[in-house]
């Protein structure tokens, strides 16, 4: 399985890891940035599905609220080639 | 970097229109949401008051 | 760097809400040793109620205001302990800025910023429930004469929190840059969530505490706790599975709020406070500005409850005639763990002198239990969060955004699991375990019963309330009342006024009602405890 670490920046969202970068201000708009983006690269052939895991990187969410809730989301997404 | 630095949300930088503008309307699966949250209230209630020896039944 | 969840076992190192359990069992250890024969807590420190002029042979000497509580209760150096004195707060404070700074360390923060906010927020804390246990404020009018007093304001321990509180307030609210230097070390959720550990020392103590006078009432305490565990649970339930939809509804038909910013205050306002708008904000996919904004409206409102809920509850309904249906029902109404702590602390102030007043001293309720009936329902519902934004998170992914491909993961839930209630339930047990090997009060286990006692009253007395004073004091710091002013919480503001005074106290306060309605606290009036 494929791991981004995803946050958000006040306007887009943002998934990378050492070879993935994509950016969207909607999910559905990242989900579809990095289906293209792992064709280009050849991390998806035609016809196959790859899982991706992606991981909230918490320190986006301010400090002072990170003492109540230590957790945003994770989650998994299957893209098709 | 510490985690403090790293935030990009704190301070008052706030863009209200995007939190509260833009409802949607009202769809049907909203409706079941709120009355199935409701029918399970109903149910542990009903159960709680009985089984619960602290309960006013008791 | 990143911080990610990824493994169970992620941020036990990093996050505030595992220091707290490592915080609070590491004290509960130090003092379980006493089973064994060794004190290593009896250094705590502790105010008693003073006055400028004590009476010949009076109480409220000065200079015993501070001491440790080794010196009382100690079983085996009650005379090294009894000699600290005053000093106790500098013994205190010592091992405690050693404890927090290793936290602070690991947790990557800004360990000097820290170290110096702490030290300013401890020792303003020490003067504020010095000043705070001045007679005037702390006695009360059947023992105000003991101190040279004619009237006193009754306000037991409530005093030193409300002043701490109002101090807190008046530096964040006027004094900015100064609550800026002490923001790194003002954190109320972390020192609340370490004293509920210690409170789950209190609750497993209850029944020893009890049995110490009569085996009895030990087993009526034990039956109690019990009883508040049940009762707290299914009442959160149904609370939350009602405010919930009602806050929704609310939220999209009154007030036109898209349906995210809906979700997260629908959880926000209805129990959980900060807690439950992140977990929610993150289930339903909202951009974490809306979590953000909706948690800066809870911590001001939470301190408004706090300020009004005790007093209301003490004095209007349900008064002294329903303690725990009051305290229960704060646990559902405050939003945050540390505002709602705070408010049962002070309604067990409140609540006791009352009783003591109304009754001329023939009723008195044993400390902690009415602020464990308010931290119950709150430990429940932090549990339950985890599964209702698992629930929302369902809802959202595959029925109302309909994200072909994405996979909601039940390991959410465990990130989503509040931890410090490991800690508070395991400290808990354990003691309870030590009352029933005990023998439940039976004479043959009075030894280890006292045994145990010279270990437990400075963790669930000492750090117990000097955790919950910095808790006080750190809410007043961060709270800025003129969040609310600002134009850009508009139309949320106004969904939070109306949820909470309308829909969200009475439903909290008739749950309550249901199921704690004539649960009575025993009455220790005339027992030497």
């Amino acid at each position: 399985m494929i791991e981004l670490v995803i946050d958000h920046d006040g306007v887009n969202w943002n998934a990378k890891n050492e070879v993935l970068s994509v950016s969207s201000p909607t999910l559905d708009g990242l989900d579809l940035a990095l289906e293209e983006q792992m064709r280009n690269k050849g991390l998806v052939k035609k016809g196959d599905k790859k899982k991706v895991f992606m991981a909230f990187d918490n320190s986006t969410i301010p400090q002072w609220i990170r003492q109540y809730a230590q957790h945003y989301f994770n989650r998994v997404v299957e893209i098709s080639g | 970097m510490s985690q403090e630095e790293k935030s990009t949300l704190s301070g008052g930088d706030y863009e209200v229109d995007d939190v509260t503008a833009g409802a949607e309307p009202w769809e049907p699966i909203e409706t079941k949401l709120v009355l199935w949250s409701l029918a399970v209230a109903a149910i542990v209630l009903i159960l709680g008051l009985i089984f619960v020896p602290t309960s006013i039944l008791h | 760097m990143a911080s990610i969840n990824r493994k169970w076992y992620s941020g036990m190192t990093t996050q505030e809400d595992w220091w707290a359990v490592w915080l609070g069992l590491f004290f509960f250890v130090m003092g379980f040793l006493s089973l064994a024969g060794i004190d290593l807590v009896g250094w705590a420190t502790y105010p008693r109620i003073w006055v400028f002029n004590p009476l010949d042979g009076g109480k409220g000497d000065i200079a015993s205001a501070f001491h440790a509580l080794g010196g009382e209760y100690s079983l085996t150096s009650k005379e090294f302990y009894g000699g600290l004195g005053w000093w106790s707060i500098l013994w205190t404070y010592v091992v405690f800025t050693c404890a927090t700074c290793l936290g602070a360390f690991c947790m990557k923060w800004n360990l000097r910023k820290f170290f110096l906010g702490w030290t300013c927020i401890y020792f303003m804390t020490i003067a504020t429930w010095f000043v705070g246990h001045h007679a005037f404020f702390a006695a009360n009018t059947i023992n105000c004469e003991k101190y040279g007093l004619d009237f006193a304001l009754s306000l037991g321990g409530g005093a030193s929190f409300i002043l701490a509180l109002i101090v807190g307030l008046i530096i964040g609210n006027f004094f900015k840059p100064f609550a800026n230097f002490l923001s790194e070390a003002a954190k109320p959720e972390w020192y609340i969530k370490t004293a509920i550990v210690f409170l789950g020392v209190k609750v497993g103590y209850l029944p020893i505490k009890a049995a110490l006078t009569s085996a009895k009432l030990g087993k009526e305490m034990a039956g109690l706790t019990g009883e508040l565990f049940l009762a707290g649970a299914v009442a959160t339930v149904v609370a939350y599975l009602i405010f919930w939809p009602g806050v929704y509804t609310i939220s999209r038909l009154i007030f036109k709020l898209p349906r995210k910013t809906a979700a997260v205050l629908g959880s926000g306002i209805s129990i959980c406070g900060v807690s439950a708008a992140v977990a929610t904000g993150g289930a339903v996919r909202a951009k974490p500005v809306v979590s953000v904004m909706v948690s800066a409206l809870v911590v001001v409102w939470a301190v408004i409850e706090l300020v009004v809920l005790p007093g209301f509850f003490t004095h209007v309904w349900p008064t002294t005639a329903d303690p725990l249906v009051a305290g229960s029902a704060m646990g559902m109404a405050v939003k945050t763990d540390g505002a709602d702590a705070a408010a049962g602390g002070l309604l067990d102030e409140f609540m006791r002198n009352k009783i003591i007043i109304e009754t001329d001293g023939a009723v008195q309720w044993p400390e902690g239990v009415i602020t464990a009936s308010a931290v119950m329902t709150k430990v429940w519902i932090d549990m339950f969060i985890g599964l209702w934004a698992f629930v929302l998170a369902m809802v959202w992914v595959y029925k109302i955004d309909k994200r072909p491909g994405e996979t909601v993961l039940p390991s959410e839930i465990w990130h989503r699991f509040p931890k410090f209630v490991f800690g508070y339930f395991a400290t808990w047990f354990i003691y309870l375990g030590v009352f029933f090997a005990a023998g439940s009060g039976a004479p043959e286990g009075m030894d280890t019963l006292l045994a145990a006692k010279s270990g437990v009253i400075p963790v669930e007395k000492g750090f117990r309330k000097l955790f919950f004073m910095l808790t006080f004091f750190s809410l007043g710091v961060i709270t800025d009342f003129r969040k609310l002013a600002e134009a850009s919480f508009g139309k949320m503001v106004w969904v939070y006024l109306i949820s909470l005074f309308l829909f969200i106290i009475p439903v909290a306060m008739l749950v309550a009602w249901l199921f704690h309605h004539g649960m009575e606290i025993p009455n220790i009036a005339g027992t030497v405890m």
